[in-house]
Parts: C-alpha cells; sequence; structure tokens
C-alpha cells in the first residue's frame, strides 16, 4: 500500500491541482492581471462552445466507429486466416509505435489535394476532397487508421489463446466459419472490444494534432478551440479557453460512465 | 459413381476459388489498409522533383535525409530521446511500485482503499493532455520550474496508467514461491528484489518502459504549451513542416525520423522476449 503513495501523490496533486486551475480561471477567479472576479463571461459565447463539443463527439463517434470495426476485422482475420493472419497481425502490431502527428502528417501526404492517392488514381475531376473538409474526412481516417490497429491489438492480445482453442473444438464439431466467428469469436471479443472502444473514443476526443493538421479551420474541435484560445494575447481569451477545457472533461467523464455501464453489462452477460 | 471425372472438378471448383481467394483479397486488403499512408512518407523522404499528375517522383535526392544530420535537428533528436527516456524512467518505477501497493492483501489495507487507489491511477486516462497542461502550467510557471521538469512531471502523469496497469496484470500472475525458495537457499533481501523479482517482472518492466517512453518520445501538445516554444523536439520541428506548405520532403524526413527509433526498440524487444521465452 505504502509503495503506491508516491504515484498517487503525483497523480492527485498535478491532476487535481490542474482541474481546480482550470476551473478558478474559467469562472475569472484567477486572471492573468488585475482582480479577481467572478463571472460567467467565458462560458457567454454557448453557441460556439457547444458547436465545438458538437463537433468533437462527431469526430470522437465516428472514429470510434470505425476503428472498433476494423480493429475487430483485424483481429478477427488475424485469428482465422493462418500465416497470413499472422502476418497482417504483425504488420498492423508494427504501426503502434507511430506517433499521431506522424500519422496525420502520413494521411496529410496521403490525401491531400493532389496527394499521394488521387496521382495513384490519375488525378480525375471529381475527385473528393478529402483534407480539411466540413465532414472530417482526413481526421477521421486518421484516428480509424491508428486506432484500429490499437483495437485489434487489445482484441488479440485479451482472447487468441482462448479463441483458438475454442473455435479449433466448435470445428471439428462441425461449425462453419460464420458459425465460429458469430458464437466464438464475437461473444469473447466483446468485452475487450467495448474497453478499446472508450478508450478510443476519449483519446480521439482530447486529442489535437490530427484536427489541427487535416480538419477545417472552422468550425473547430474543443482540442483547437481551447489551445488556439490559450495561445491568445487577448486578455479574455484565457478564461474561454478554460471554459473550453474543461468542457471536454466533462464530455470525457460522461463517455467514460457510459462507457463503464455498457462493460458492466457485457461483463454479466458473458 | 455416375459423376466423370470432369464434372466433379466443375462442381469443385467455384467453390474452391471462392474459399481460397476471398481471404486472400480481404488480407490484401487489410495489408493495403495498414501500409498504404506509410508508402508517400517513404517516396517524398527521397524525392527530388515530383510535381502533381505523376505518380512518382521524377528525380531523387538524398537532401531530405541529410538535412536530419543538421545540428538544429540533431539537438532536437537528442531533446527528445532525453525526454522519452526520462518518461520512461520516472513512469516505469513509480507505475511499479504503485502496482506492488496495489497488490493485495496488505496489512492496514482494506479492499475499497486499494479500489480507491485502482482508480485514482486511472483518472489522467479521462482528462484529454491539452486541458491537464493549461490547468497545471499556472503552477509550474509559478513554481518556476524549469520547462523540461514541468513537461516531464505532466507527462509522467499522463503514461502513469499505462505502466501502473502493464505491472498490475503482469503481478497478477507472478509467484511469490520463487522468492521464498531463494531465501530458502540462502538469498540476501537485496538479492532476492534484484536477481529473483526483477528478472521475473523483466518483460513487464521493458513494455511499460517501452509504452511510456513513447509518451515523452511522441509528445507535441504538452511540450508546444508547456515549453512555449523553447524546448524544440522532434515533434516540434515535425508539427512546423507538416502545417507548412511545401514542406513535403522534411515532413517525410522528419516522419523516418521519428519512426524508426521505436520501431528498431520494438522489434529488439520482441525478439529478447521471444528468446526469454525459449531459454526459461
Amino acid at each position: 500500500m505504502l509503495t503506491a503513495a508516491p504515484a498517487v501523490i503525483l497523480v492527485l496533486l498535478v491532476l487535481g491541482a490542474a482541474l481546480i486551475m482550470v476551473g478558478l480561471q474559467s469562472l475569472g477567479l484567477m486572471p492573468v492581471f488585475g482582480e479577481p472576479q467572478l463571472s460567467l463571461n467565458a462560458w457567454a459565447d454557448s453557441t460556439s462552445l457547444l458547436e465545438s463539443a458538437g463537433v468533437s463527439v462527431y469526430i470522437a463517434t465516428l472514429s470510434t466507429v470505425l476503428s472498433a470495426g476494423l480493429g475487430l476485422l483485424i483481429a478477427v482475420y488475424a485469428l482465422t486466416a493462418g500465416r497470413g493472419g499472422r502476418l497482417v497481425a504483425a504488420v498492423s502490431a508494427a504501426t503502434i509505435p507511430i506517433p499521431h502527428l506522424v500519422a496525420s502528417g502520413a494521411i496529410g501526404l496521403l490525401l491531400a489535394d493532389a496527394g499521394f492517392l488521387a496521382r495513384l488514381f490519375g488525378m480525375p475531376e471529381g475527385f473528393p476532397q478529402l483534407v480539411a473538409t466540413q465532414w472530417w474526412t482526413a481526421v477521421i481516417l486518421e484516428f480509424a487508421w491508428k486506432e484500429s490497429a490499437f483495437v485489434a491489438l487489445v482484441i488479440l492480445g485479451s482472447i487468441s489463446r482462448s479463441a483458438m482453442a475454442l473455435s479449433e473444438t466448435a470445428s471439428t464439431l462441425g461449425a462453419s466459419a460464420w458459425q465460429r466467428f458469430c458464437h466464438v469469436i464475437l461473444p469473447l471479443a466483446r468485452l475487450p472490444l467495448v474497453v478499446s472502444g472508450l478508450v478510443v473514443f476519449v483519446y480521439t476526443l482530447g486529442s489535437y494534432e490530427s484536427p489541427w493538421l487535416l480538419g477545417p479551420l472552422a468550425p473547430e474541435p474543443l482540442s483547437v478551440r481551447a489551445v488556439r484560445l490559450f495561445g491568445s494575447t487577448q486578455l479574455s481569451a484565457r478564461p474561454e479557453a478554460m471554459a473550453t477545457a474543461l468542457t471536454s472533461v466533462v464530455i470525457a467523464v460522461l463517455a467514460i460512465a457510459v462507457g463503464l455501464l455498457l462493460v458492466r453489462r457485457s461483463g454479466d452477460r458473458s | 459413381m455416375s459423376l466423370s471425372r470432369s464434372e466433379v472438378s466443375r462442381r469443385r471448383r467455384p467453390r474452391w476459388r471462392v474459399r481460397t481467394v476471398l481471404p486472400l483479397l480481404l488480407g490484401l486488403a487489410l495489408l493495403i489498409w495498414i501500409m498504404l499512408p506509410l508508402v508517400p512518407v517513404l517516396l517524398w523522404s527521397a524525392a527530388g522533383a515530383w510535381r502533381a499528375p505523376d505518380v512518382l517522383p521524377s528525380s531523387w535526392t538524398a537532401d531530405a535525409a541529410l538535412s536530419l544530420a543538421e545540428p538544429e535537428v540533431l539537438m532536437a533528436g537528442v531533446r527528445s530521446l532525453g525526454l522519452g527516456l526520462s518518461v520512461a524512467v520516472t513512469a516505469t518505477v513509480l507505475g511499479g511500485l504503485a502496482a506492488f501497493g496495489l497488490r493485495g492483501p496488505t496489512p492496514g489495507g482494506s479492499p475499497a482503499s486499494t479500489r480507491l487507489i485502482g482508480f485514482v491511477m486511472l483518472t489522467p486516462l479521462a482528462v484529454p493532455p491539452f486541458a491537464l497542461v493549461m490547468g497545471s502550467n499556472v503552477l509550474l510557471l509559478g513554481a518556476r520550474a524549469p520547462s523540461f521538469l514541468g513537461v516531464l512531471i505532466v507527462l509522467t502523469v499522463t503514461a502513469l496508467p499505462y505502466t501502473t496497469y502493464m505491472f498490475v496484470t503482469a503481478l497478477a500472475s507472478y509467484e511469490d514461491r520463487f522468492e521464498a525458495v531463494a531465501r530458502t537457499l540462502g538469498a540476501s533481501p537485496a538479492q532476492v528484489v534484484l536477481k529473483v523479482r526483477l528478472g521475473l517482472l523483466m518483460p513487464a518492466i521493458a513494455r511499460a518502459g517501452f509504452l511510456a517512453f513513447l509518451v515523452g518520445w511522441s509528445d507535441y501538445i504538452t511540450t508546444v504549451l508547456i515549453g512555449g516554444g523553447q524546448f524544440i523536439t522532434l515533434p516540434l520541428l515535425l508539427g512546423s513542416a507538416a502545417s507548412s506548405t511545401g514542406g513535403e520532403q522534411l515532413t517525410a524526413a522528419l516522419s523516418l525520423a521519428m519512426i524508426v527509433p521505436p520501431v528498431v526498440l520494438l522489434i529488439l524487444l520482441a525478439r529478447r522476449g521471444a528468446r526469454g521465452r525459449t531459454s526459461s
């Protein structure tokens, strides 16, 4: 118990102090200059704040759904396709250490106007714009690319041993590939899928690099809005940056609460 | 045996084809999905001129790779390495200690307090990094902490959930009997910790250290906001190259410089892990 003290104290101190500071500054109680004065000015521009929150939740939701689907596909392929499956699993795992900043740059080189993908197709007239669109296509694809490998790794790490043995048994009992997927692998993968999906949602909600590099200038997700306001020279911007940051924390905590409910339910069922 | 041989093969062939071709196509599609984003990075890193409709560069050059040897870039690399290793050491040590503390049953520790500590160690996952940085920035400025120390503290907190739970899962299958056997064979307490405990936990230490290294090595937002642009690491150089127009070559070269070291480290760890399993 005692050996945990340094880590616990560090986390409580840094996290607690940071959250208190964010809260106080968003209420004007810790101005950069001048007298502290309680005010809700930072929260007054609620349309812009809500719009940013909406953009963030949109990006995080689509990224999570795509990552979970593709990650499950990679994991199932790795478990069922023999040597080819092992190759896909190894290559997918090798992308895990690639930083999101690098991945964002790479997706930019791939998907930009006149990027590598457009050139591969001979730059046709109607090639869709993917970077800096109102649908955040490139941002979501970057998250899906990086996080599907993460989801696959979590699923494989937690079920590969049991899934292999059980699916072999099912196979000797005459189960088809589809039956093995539906009745053996999917029930086993449900818990790691929900847990990794939750991690992906919270991560993409708070991520800055990808929407900053690959997103349109407006509207901004919470992370980009907060960082821009934080760096602004206007005095009124600092509390607004903190209000934006606090909003992202609230959404993340709500998402985790919902996610844990799902985990508990899927834990009960299996 | 009323069917002729050709009829049998005609009946069998379509099924055989679908069964082998479909998984092959799916595997190929997955490999393309995983590898495609890295292709333009590799091409741009060695491209001289590469104008719009061309699928491949029209000339090749080592300029971008050579620009990595400039003192400014090398210093940024050293800082990134230093930051990654520092976060690896602090987060692995603190996370390992925390996991030992979480291991019940302990004298004076109730299950409820153990659960509370486990919860606290996960809370950094719930706070977006930029929010954590903005809040702690005022305090770090107030304490006049050097920017490297400030970045290190915040990134250690970010990395702690990963390292702690890496050790928690490793300790779940840890056998205390090995330590008892070593003691009955006359090992001193220091020998037990160094030779038995650290030896048995080495795979977990390597995994936790690697994850924490990645947190420091690849961080962008914490270094930008706390360092205030004074503490220049590789991600900062990459960020400015990727956000400016016409910086494709430099973006690609810096990307490779950021990918190669951790991937090499991962392969080394995987090979050591494989050797450890076969020798034990």
